[in-house]
């Protein structure tokens, strides 16, 4: 039975009017707040003297490459790890994937935590190994937050994925074998084009986390180059005056970056599966 | 093949033991008085972390308030999200695309920023240091997992199933009861657990509007650096709720 437009309208407005209202809100606000003039003014008043300090500033632009780079190799490395322990982990039993994907439910600090009390100098692992052969809190290139990453983030993907490796994926596997078909073009012809839909959408969500969460940068991350979450925190710390407006800028470039990535992966699968028809 | 087969359960086990075992030094932590390098377990076991950490009340207070933001949150959410998560999930919309990234898009913003955003309206509202502003701020994050979640729960088959027992005079509610209720359960569970963890493990934007009333996540975060013992009681407080609600969303899952 087909359901009149105006009844689809009406279900679908409480979600679409609070999500409007506060998250419409929340960014109208952010935005304005990155153009209000650092020592106030009138309710018409407007400048991009936030915007300028921002760019100019080359802490920001630390914070930027180094937030870039850290996010890349959390997202790229939790994928490809994803594969590997997914295609391991489908022929596992059930209790063994709800122990490998006990990091999922676990709030990111709280593996922050966990990373800080192994890996900090004179830490767990320190005292099994004898010494870890390179620092991993606090380091300057960011690799404790990638491996804080890539705990947290793994497991989430490993479940994306093996939603979808199930007994269907075997058989059409087998299937192609059986009709000649080797290792490598089973991966690009079968096994790829199941996997990547939720491992895009995993990356995703996992990019867009990463660029833009703080609380694992403060808890493991060095003191120099911030992040920019770290960096927008730190400006409203630092200067009270025009920090807020810094921070709602670095934020907005943040937030930009995110939904470009975002754009641009949902853009490249459906050419790839305009291609693939 | 059986050799193969061998290095494959070794390597399932190893993958288990390096996700779950890391956690084991929180507890071990937690109710350490005193351990210091280079022993592998506390010279000295007690309570200095759960007592340092509630001394003065903060921490006590902070994870009252967290429990009842994200309680709240889920249910504001479940209810914001159902009718919505049904027009999707039954694709009754001919080009569901916008509606989808507009509910969803806020997954992508950083919840500093949406936060920060906030704090205007929130100060002419007097919504600043208060459970609901913290609720408003957390529905932002909860609800498009809500929306997303609960949409597969949804599809053409319940709507028959729906249609088959109100054509047999079933009346809405004990429709809802009987027939819409236990298809959904799986995935309802499933959306209050994703609403729920959002809400539990939410810093930025908790940290943006409620400096004067924090949540536990804004009270721990200090004392990783400082006090290894407070951070491993409170982390353990921090992680029981966030294990007890995958606990009950699974069973809650569980199709009879």
């Amino acid at each position: 039975m087909k359901q009149p437009a105006w009844r689809n309208a009406a279900m679908l407005a409480p979600a679409v009017t609070a999500t409007v209202l506060l998250f419409g809100g929340a960014l109208a606000g952010a935005v304005d707040q990155s153009f209000t003039p650092p020592l106030g003014g009138g309710l018409d008043s407007w400048s991009l003297d936030n915007w300028r300090s921002v760019f100019g500033d080359p802490v920001f632009g630390d914070a930027l490459v180094f937030t870039l780079l850290t996010t890349a190799m959390a997202t790229v490395l939790a994928a490809l790890l994803a594969l590997v322990i997914a295609s391991l982990m489908r022929r596992g039993s059930s209790a063994a994937r709800t122990a490998a994907a006990f990091p999922v439910p676990v709030p990111h600090m709280i593996v922050a935590v966990v990373a800080v009390l192994w890996l900090a100098p004179g830490g767990l692992a320190d005292r099994v190994l004898g010494s870890l052969p390179i620092n991993l809190v606090r380091d300057q290139a960011g690799l404790g937050i990638v491996l804080v990453y890539l705990f947290k983030e793994t497991p989430f993907l490993v479940l994306l994925l093996l939603a979808v490796m199930g007994r269907r994926l075997d058989e059409q596997n087998e299937m192609a074998a059986v009709h000649g078909m080797g290792r490598w073009a089973r991966l690009r012809w079968v096994i790829w084009p199941a996997v990547r839909v939720p491992l895009g959408i995993g990356s995703i969500i996992v990019t867009a986390f990463v660029f833009s969460a703080f609380e694992v940068p403060l808890a493991v991350g060095p003191n120099y180059p911030p992040t920019i979450g770290t960096y927008a925190l730190e400006v409203t710390q630092t200067d009270a005056i025009s920090g807020a407006g810094e921070a709602a800028a670095a934020l907005l470039v943040g937030a930009a970056a995110s939904i470009a990535f975002a754009v641009g992966i949902l853009a490249l699968a459906s050419r790839q599966r305009r291609s693939d028809a | 093949m059986r050799n193969s087969g061998r290095m494959s359960g070794a390597l399932r086990t190893t993958v288990v033991l390096a996700f779950s075992l890391p956690f084991l030094v929180l507890v071990l932590q937690a109710f350490a008085d005193s351990w210091t390098a280079p022993s592998l377990i506390p010279q000295e076991f007690g309570l200095r972390g759960f007592r340092d950490g509630f001394a003065g009340g903060g921490a006590g207070v902070a994870l009252t308030r967290s429990l009842l933001v994200a309680f709240v949150v889920t249910a504001v959410s479940l209810l914001l999200a159902w009718p919505a998560a049904r027009v999707i999930g039954e694709r009754r919309l001919r080009h569901p695309g916008p509606v989808v990234l507009l509910l969803a898009v806020p997954i992508l913003i950083s919840p500093f920023a949406i936060g920060t955003g906030m704090t205007g309206w929130f100060v002419r509202l007097g919504l600043t240091d208060s459970v609901a502003g913290l609720v408003l701020a957390h529905i932002v994050f909860s609800l498009p997992y809500a929306v997303l979640v609960l949409s597969t729960g949804f599809s053409r088959r319940l709507r028959l199933s729906e249609e088959m027992a109100s054509s047999m005079g079933i009346g809405p509610w004990r429709r809802l009861l009987m027939v819409t209720l236990p298809e959904t359960r799986p995935t309802l569970a499933l959306a209050a657990l994703m609403a729920f963890l959002v809400s539990w493990g939410q810093y930025g934007s908790s940290l943006a509007i409620s400096g004067g009333s924090p949540t536990l996540p804004v009270v721990l975060l200090p004392f990783i650096g400082s006090d290894f013992e407070v951070a491993a009681a409170l982390s353990l407080l921090f992680l029981v709720p966030a294990v007890l609600a995958l606990a009950a969303a699974n069973r809650a899952g569980r199709v009879r």
